[in-house]
């Protein structure tokens, strides 16, 4: 069997491949070594700094107003289809640690087509979700503007837009010209995070079942438990999930990949799924769905005020200002690996991987990312960026799971994962099953506009590489 | 045979002085380039742009090593983290010393430190090792408190005797003080020093900063005598 992709792009590049020995603490080529460097810790705080931005801070408000209380099961659905694919990706995330994450098992399992189209997906799909970040950010300067005292004269939603654009053309030129390691801080802000919120949910737990009394308003409008709204909504919240991916576009500098890839996946995704659901229970106590409705994105602040007066609503405008920018942050550092991964393989040309000489950094693929977001971010669209993220994932997740089964189908040599998703294909296949039967629940905007996406993803396969083959190719 | 590890930043213009190499000369040498990568850059991108160049880099490196007497081999890293990396390499190649390569024209002196260190017989060893039959003297030092001078003097005579039984000349200084900063002053008529990793906790400490502090504050090279679970405990 050939374990070598074969075939050119349009250009005549063919896709960099060589043999390599994975060890738990570095990739051996024939002549160099690539360190391992990231820990458990490390991949944790990518999944659930990715994360929690976004379920936390931006879809309480959007979630509760659709349905109430019931939004506590759209998330717990989000939870178990993201856990149902978490279990597949990090079986094949410790049989190919490779960057990439999802494009380079579907590319492998698949072959070039779908791989085609979930790599540039990826890359399309983390622009919209760094967008939906960046608005979210916005909404949260805004109102972190107002607490402070400062008024501008411009409509609110301009200055959103405006806040969301210089953010992102900020973070851009920060990743191209900063060799500091923000990973550190990133760990740091994500435990200040988690500390915040459990001591901040433990309280509005108390609030909630009668011990300490906060004078919440009596809720009025009823909790909606029926089966179609509580899909949508997790279609719309699913956005909340995306992390765990990025976490799988780092397996190359992960240190023993074959523990900390399952472990950092996994338990990031238990422990948000965990958290949203208190979340979104604590909110939906406080606020009933016509108050929640009238917050919008910062819906938290609100409740904030409401449990602990203004120094509740400062604690979660700061919360929510550090959750959206790690969420973004993290999401651009994957977008350049994505695009990375499949310019490696000939499918992008190969100068969006250039490395940049002055300061050591993937100034291309950065911009490649950085650039269509600040567009996306300045329309502010929150729930179709959300929604089209989520879309565009879905699609790959639910093809990882295909990926999954197709490959142990016809277990090639080189398969062998150090983490086997017990009870053999009926894991992936429900998982894959829920991904693309969730996207069925979403708005049909979203759901055209990811469908373009993948479309003109695939005319790029067919007008640029529709001769590279990497289907078994490790 | 013994195995020293010389760390150099290959693509930013690291290199060896010429004194270091004819120093190592006795012992077996890994040159370990390693690039250092920010962390939006996977190692693994920067490899397919500077591979070639850093190959070319340290295949004279190696060369010049070779040249000046003993065995020599490279490897190659592309990291975010230079500390792990020189850690897991010289575990690797189980390397007894590391160098940090700093200035110097040909070694006549040696400085070398054995202040509080457990592992004074691993660097009394390497000394010996590394001196081979070579007209390079000895200064031992060894930093302690006011209390303890009498008694400290006594103990660095008996290792002194101990290199002057394999040909060494050897003088002693025993400092009352600040342990790294005794040894900074005593550097001045030295060509190079060398001291021991300390305990495992507080390895990062002589690891990352202070050899590298100690190799610019004393412009000559620094060569660290690993720390082994094994030999001491």
């Amino acid at each position: 069997m050939s374990e070598e992709p074969t075939g050119t792009n349009i250009e005549g590049d063919s896709p960099k491949a060589e043999e390599v020995i994975e060890t738990d603490e570095a990739t051996v080529t024939e002549e160099s070594e690539l360190e391992r460097t990231l820990g458990l810790t490390g991949g944790l705080a990518i999944g659930i700094g990715t994360m929690i931005g976004a379920g936390i801070f931006v879809f309480p408000g959007l979630a509760g107003a659709e349905v109430g209380t019931a939004a506590t099961a759209s998330f717990a659905v989000g939870g178990v289809i993201a856990l149902l694919v978490a279990l597949p990706t990090s079986e094949l995330a410790t049989a190919m640690p490779k960057s990439g994450g999802g494009y380079y098992f579907i590319s492998r399992g698949l072959g070039t087509l779908a791989g085609t189209i979930v790599g540039l997906s990826l890359w399309l799909g983390l622009v919209f979700a760094t967008a939906f970040y960046l608005v979210g950010l916005g909404y949260y300067a805004l109102d972190g503007l107002a607490e402070i005292g400062v008024t501008v004269g411009a409509s609110p939603g301009i200055i959103v837009s405006a806040l969301a654009v210089v953010f992102g053309v900020a973070f851009t030129i920060l990743n191209i010209t900063g060799t500091e390691n923000a990973a550190k801080l990133q760990n740091g802000i994500v435990a200040l995070l988690l500390s915040m919120l459990v001591a901040f949910l433990g309280f509005g737990l108390l609030e909630a079942f009668g011990f300490v009394d906060a004078d919440t308003p009596a809720s009025e409008a009823a909790d909606v438990w029926e089966v179609v709204p509580v899909l949508s909504v997790a279609a719309l919240v699913f956005t909340s999930y995306l992390g765990f991916a990025q976490v799988a576009t780092v397996a190359g500098e992960m240190k023993k990949p074959g523990r900390n890839l399952p472990l950092a996946m996994i338990g990031s995704v238990v422990i948000v799924t965990f958290l949203y659901v208190i979340t979104i229970f604590v909110a939906t106590d406080v606020f009933d769905r016509q108050a929640l409705d009238d917050a919008g994105e910062t819906a938290m602040v609100e409740i904030g005020r409401q449990l602990l007066g203004t120094p509740g609503a400062l604690i979660i405008i700061l919360g929510g200002l550090l959750a959206t920018m790690s969420s973004a942050n993290a999401s651009i550092l994957s977008t350049s690996r994505a695009i990375y991964g499949v310019s490696k393989d000939a499918l992008l040309p190969q100068w969006a991987s250039r490395v940049n000489l002055k300061y050591g950094t993937p100034h291309v693929a950065l911009g490649m990312a950085g650039g269509p977001v600040v567009v996306l971010a300045a329309t502010r669209q929150v729930q179709l960026l959300a929604e089209v993220a989520s879309f565009l994932h879905l699609i790959m997740y639910g093809l990882i799971c295909v990926a999954l089964i197709a490959i142990r189908r016809d277990e090639p040599d080189w398969y062998d994962p150090d983490f086997r998703v017990p009870g053999g294909n009926a894991i992936p296949a429900v998982g894959a099953l829920a991904s693309f039967g969730l996207i069925g629940f979403m708005d049909r905007l979203s759901i055209a506009v990811g469908l373009v996406v993948i479309a003109a993803t695939a005319g790029w396969y067919f007008y640029y590489a529709g001769d590279v083959n990497l289907r078994g190719a490790l | 045979m013994t195995r020293v590890l010389v760390p150099v930043k290959v693509l930013e213009g690291g290199t060896v002085s010429p004194g270091l190499m004819s120093l190592l000369g006795t012992v077996d040498v890994t040159v370990l380039g390693y690039h250092v990568l920010p962390e939006q850059t996977p190692p693994d991108q920067a490899r397919f742009q500077y591979e070639d160049r850093a190959v070319d880099a340290l295949e004279d490196l190696t060369q010049e090593f070779r040249a000046a007497g003993g065995a020599a081999d490279y490897r190659l890293v592309f990291t975010h983290d230079r500390e792990k990396t020189i850690e897991r390499v010289a575990d690797d190649v189980n390397a007894r010393a590391f160098a940090v390569s700093g200035i110097t024209g040909d070694v006549d002196r040696l400085l070398v430190s054995v202040t509080g260190d457990v592992a004074a017989d691993r660097i009394l060893g390497f000394v010996e090792e590394v001196v081979g039959d070579r007209e390079i003297d000895v200064t031992l030092f060894a930093a302690v408190k006011e209390a303890d001078a009498d008694g400290a003097a006594d103990e660095l005579e008996v290792k002194a005797e101990r290199l002057r039984g394999s040909g060494i000349a050897v003088e002693t200084q025993v400092a009352v003080g600040a342990p790294y900063k005794k040894l900074l002053d005593t550097v001045p008529g030295h060509d190079a020093v060398v001291v021991g990793e300390k305990a495992p906790s507080l390895r990062s400490l002589v690891f990352g900063d202070e050899a590298e502090k100690m190799a610019a504050a004393s412009v000559g090279p620094v060569l660290v005598v690993r720390h082994d679970e094994a030999l001491d405990g």
